[in-house]
């Protein structure tokens, strides 16, 4: 059953455990280097999800059993290892956007292994329509990507992380409610531990004058890799619908909008508020149908069916 | 002549041994699961303190009963997770999903017997069940064997009943909530052949 204190509590430590190691880090350095602060990021990222997903108490098996099995311990730690190679000055770029675009092509065939999927079992899908959602899958994720990265590095600020931990959050809820209660629970300390980090590398930049978006990209791909994963799961394995899982994906593109000539030049809260309101928008949507869809589905299971019935 | 005899004779002795042989062979009987007659059903505990009943639609299976030496007998069963009926479709619906059957990840559930005694009044056949991505050695106790011929069709049927905890078989706990972690899992299986 769903414990909203237990999603607290994981929450809260995912985001006291990540903001507290980024600022420790930096702390042992006094001159703290963009590479020092994105190693920062990402290790605070990686020590936050595996305090919240122990409070949560996630029971994951060795080797990994199922899609949230392998999201959490294959998707996400090699997510980290990449953002961590990537942000050594001495890495080309090439080198870490082709590691990225490997992560990318590779987290739908990683989900879907040894499930109905592949092995041609499944009732409604055949192979080649479940090759076409892979590869769709995978294109979605590599623009959201590239574009949400283009943006942080066209117009840094710490909205755009935010962004993405508000999707996530909503993602959680939604497969949540959809009937998928682990899967939902295991995106409270991504959103957490993305948010978190992000104010504490927005700390330590302000420190010691480095640029605003430092550290940034780093939470940005593990940002967009685990969004993405847990939606991909929420969809494939649970009941959350396509159009449901698309709208929480491309949400975060609206921080796009503010890059008109009207919005790009005002202040920089200004324009961060304005995109966190245009991307909340869909997510409130999405939360509203979610929950209706819940009342409607979950309503047998709880009341007595005789209460249900008109006139009763 | 001599030739001729020789050619018949090594055609009856070859002839009998292929017959022997296709009767040692065929010594065990083959039955398929018959799916009209036969029903998987289950029950757990409701907030401890009443039942729900469901069952699973879609089973199929083989038994290979052996009337001269029984211990050679084998058991297989296939359960198709995705035919869950507890006669509500959002329960169903629910039962599905990953933090119960997980239907898309783990299709079916499997027995397959890997030995065989013979007791009073049946069998007792310890096998490996699967279920969940879990695999653990069970006994069961099948009841019943006793063939009935139908017109063209024999028959032979079982009945077997076990007990199981959910959280064997990775199930999660935080899950397993108002549902009890002890299910009971009940087999009434017709096996045919003609």
């Amino acid at each position: 059953m769903p414990d909203p204190l237990l999603y607290y509590k994981a929450m809260a430590t995912a985001a006291i455990v990540s903001a507290m190691s980024v600022l420790a880090m930096a702390g042992l350095r006094r001159s703290s280097g963009t590479t020092w602060l994105n190693s920062a990021c990402v290790l605070g990222i990686g020590f936050g999800l595996t305090a919240g997903y122990y409070v949560l108490s996630l029971r994951l098996a060795w080797p990994p059993v199922n899609a949230l099995d392998r999201f959490l311990e294959i998707v996400i730690p090699v997510a980290l290892v990449i953002e961590l190679v990537a942000g050594f000055l001495r890495v080309p770029n090439w080198v870490a956007s082709f590691l990225r675009l490997s992560l990318v092509a590779a987290i739908p065939r990683i989900l879907l292994h040894r499930s109905v999927y592949l092995n041609g079992t499944d009732n409604e899908w055949t192979l080649w329509q479940v090759g076409t959602a892979m590869v769709v899958s995978s294109v979605a994720l590599a623009g959201l990507w590239s574009l949400l990265s283009w943006l942080l590095r066209r117009s840094p600020g710490v909205s755009i992380p935010f962004a993405l931990s508000l999707s996530s959050l909503c993602g959680g809820l939604t497969v949540m409610m959809a009937g998928y209660i682990k899967g939902g629970a295991a995106a409270f300390p991504l959103a957490a531990t993305v948010a978190a980090t992000t104010v504490g590398a927005w700390l330590i930049s302000k420190r010691s004058s480095m640029p605003v978006d430092c550290g940034g990209q780093a939470i940005l791909g593990i940002g967009v890799a685990g969004l993405f994963g847990q939606l991909f799961i929420g969809h494939f394995f649970g009941e959350l619908s396509a159009v449901s899982a698309l709208a929480i994906l491309l949400a975060p593109l609206l921080c796009w909008a503010t890059e008109i000539r009207l919005l790009r030049h005002r202040k920089p809260w200004i324009v961060g508020s304005v995109r966190l309101v245009l991307v909340a928008i869909p997510l409130m949507l999405v939360l509203t149908e979610a929950k209706s869809d819940f009342d409607r589905d979950m309503a047998p299971l709880l009341v007595p069916t005789s209460a249900l019935l008109p006139g009763s | 002549m001599r030739q001729c005899i020789s050619v018949w004779t090594l055609t009856f002795v070859v002839g009998s041994l292929v017959f022997a042989g296709g009767r040692t062979a065929s010594a065990a009987d083959e039955y398929d699961y018959d799916l009209v007659h036969s029903s998987v059903s289950f029950k757990a505990r409701h907030l401890g303190i009443s039942w729900i009943h469901g069952r699973f639609n879609e089973v199929s299976g083989k038994f290979s009963i052996d009337r001269e030496n029984p211990e050679k007998s084998t058991f297989a069963l296939s359960i198709k997770t995705d035919s869950v009926d507890t006669a509500n479709k959002a329960r169903d619906a629910h039962l599905r999903q990953p933090d119960y059957f997980d239907t898309k990840q783990f299709p079916t559930i499997e027995f397959k017997s890997t030995s065989t005694k013979v007791i009073k009044g049946g069998f007792e056949v310890t096998g490996n069940f699967t279920m969940h991505g879990t695999t653990r050695k069970v006994k069961l106790v099948l009841m019943g064997g006793k063939e009935h011929d139908f017109g063209k069709v024999k028959r032979v049927a079982f009945s077997t009943e076990h007990s199981l905890k959910r959280s064997d078989y990775g199930f999660d706990k935080n899950a397993i909530g108002p549902i009890g972690d002890e299910a009971l899992i009940m087999i009434d299986c017709e096996g045919v052949r003609k």
